[in-house]
C-alpha cells in the first residue's frame, strides 16, 4: 500500500483525522480495553476469595458462571464498539502487514495454547483417568462441557479478535479460566489427591510461587489496561471535538 | 520562465480535478484509509450533503473514487474507496505543488 504524504497542515491534520478515527474501529478499544483490564482484576479477587472452587449460586458452582466471563467481554466489547466509536460511520483502516502479522501472531498462540488444552483434556478422558472416578456427590452437574471450553473460547477468535490490545486482554482473560478449569476437572473426575511425598513439597512450593507471580501479573496488567483504555477512550473524544462543526 | 525558475505552464498543468481544495480533501480523507463511509467525510471535511455529493460524484466520473453501497440492517451505507488513478493523481499533485514552491529562504 502506498501512503501520501501531505502538504500543508490542515491536509496532515484531516489525513491523522481519518487515520485515528479508523484506528478506534480496528485496532484500539479504548473503554473495551479498560474493561478487560477490570474483569482480569474482578476474576483474580474472585479467585482469592475463600471457598472459591466450592462455592455455589443458584445450584450451580460459582466457577461454572466465571468461565464465561471472556464471553461477556467480547459480546461488551463489540457493544462499546458500536455505541461509542461508530457515530460517524464506518472508517476502515488501510491495511499494515507488520500490524496484521503481529495481531496473527497472538492469535495463533493463544490458538496453539487452547488446542493443547484441549487435547489434554480429551486424552485425559479418553485414557479412562477422567472416566474411571464418578463425578463427586458435591459437585453438579458433572461438568462434562467444560471439556469443550477451550474449543468455544478458540472459534470466535479469527472474527473478533481486531487488534494486539484485543487479544491480550482476551488471552488474560481465557488463560485465567483455563487455570480454573484444570484443577475443577481434576476435582470432579479425578481420583484423590495422591499423599504428600518426598519432593511435593518443593513441587507445591515451585506451584504456589508460580501461581503468586502470575496473579501479581495479571493485577499488574489490569491496572494498566484500564489506564491505558481510559486514555484511548478520552484521545477518542478529543478527536471528535477536533472535527469541524456540521455543515 | 518567472524569477523563481517556475515555468507558468507548470502551474496551469495542475491537475484542476485534484486542485480545488474540497475535492483534495476528499482525496486526503480517502488515501488515510481504505474506506470511509459518507457520514465521516461529510463531517471532517465541514461540507454539507449536496456540495460533498456533487464533488463525490465528479471524483468518480474522473476515475479517482469508488462508491461502495451497502446495506446495515435496513439502513443502506454509502461509502467510498480512493482508486489506484485517484492515488497516482494526489501523489502527482503534491510533487507538482512541491516543485512549485520555493524553497524556504529563496522567494
Amino acid at each position: 500500500m502506498t501512503t501520501t504524504n501531505l502538504d500543508g497542515p490542515d491536509l496532515a491534520a484531516l489525513a491523522a483525522l481519518t487515520r485515528d478515527y479508523a484506528a478506534f474501529q480496528s485496532r484500539k478499544s479504548g473503554l473495551a480495553t479498560a474493561l478487560g483490564g477490570l474483569l482480569a482484576v474482578l476474576l483474580v479477587i474472585a479467585a482469592l476469595s475463600p471457598n472459591f472452587m466450592g462455592a455455589q449460586v443458584l445450584d450451580h458452582l460459582f466457577i461454572e458462571y466465571l468461565v464465561w466471563v471472556p464471553f461477556l467481554w467480547l459480546v461488551l466489547k463489540g457493544v462499546f464498539g458500536r455505541a461509542l466509536y461508530r457515530g460517524l460511520g464506518t472508517v476502515k483502516a488501510s491495511p499494515d502487514g507488520a500490524y496484521e502479522r503481529q495481531r496473527w501472531f497472538w492469535i495463533l498462540g493463544l490458538a496453539l495454547f487452547l488446542i493443547t488444552v484441549l487435547l489434554a483434556a480429551l486424552y485425559a478422558f479418553a485414557s479412562g483417568f477422567l472416566q474411571a472416578n464418578q463425578p463427586r456427590a458435591a459437585l453438579f452437574p458433572p461438568p462434562m462441557w467444560i471439556l469443550l471450553m477451550p474449543l468455544l473460547y478458540l472459534l470466535p477468535m479469527p472474527w473478533v479478535i481486531r487488534g494486539i490490545e484485543e487479544a491480550r486482554a482476551y488471552a488474560v482473560l481465557v488463560g485465567q479460566c483455563i487455570l480454573w478449569l484444570i484443577p475443577l476437572f481434576l476435582f470432579s473426575f479425578g481420583p484423590p489427591a495422591p499423599p504428600l511425598k518426598t519432593g511435593w513439597g518443593l513441587f507445591g512450593n515451585v506451584t504456589g510461587i508460580g501461581l503468586l507471580v502470575l496473579i501479581y501479573l495479571v493485577l499488574i496488567w489490569g491496572a494498566l489496561a484500564m489506564v491505558r483504555g481510559w486514555k484511548e477512550h478520552r484521545e477518542y473524544l478529543t478527536l471528535l471535538r477536533a472535527l469541524p462543526r456540521e455543515a | 520562465m518567472n524569477k523563481s525558475g517556475t515555468s507558468p505552464k507548470a502551474i496551469l498543468d495542475l491537475d484542476r480535478m485534484v486542485h480545488e481544495p474540497a475535492r483534495l480533501a476528499i482525496l486526503t480523507v480517502l488515501a488515510s484509509a481504505e474506506e470511509v463511509a459518507f457520514l465521516f467525510l461529510q463531517r471532517v471535511t465541514g461540507m454539507s450533503k449536496g456540495n460533498l455529493s456533487s464533488h463525490t460524484q465528479k471524483l468518480e466520473a474522473a476515475g479517482y473514487l469508488e462508491t461502495v453501497k451497502a446495506f446495515q440492517g435496513r439502513i443502506p451505507v454509502t461509502s467510498f474507496r480512493i482508486t489506484e488513478d485517484g492515488r497516482t493523481a494526489l501523489r502527482a499533485y503534491h510533487q507538482q505543488l512541491r516543485a512549485l514552491l520555493p524553497r524556504e529562504g529563496k522567494p
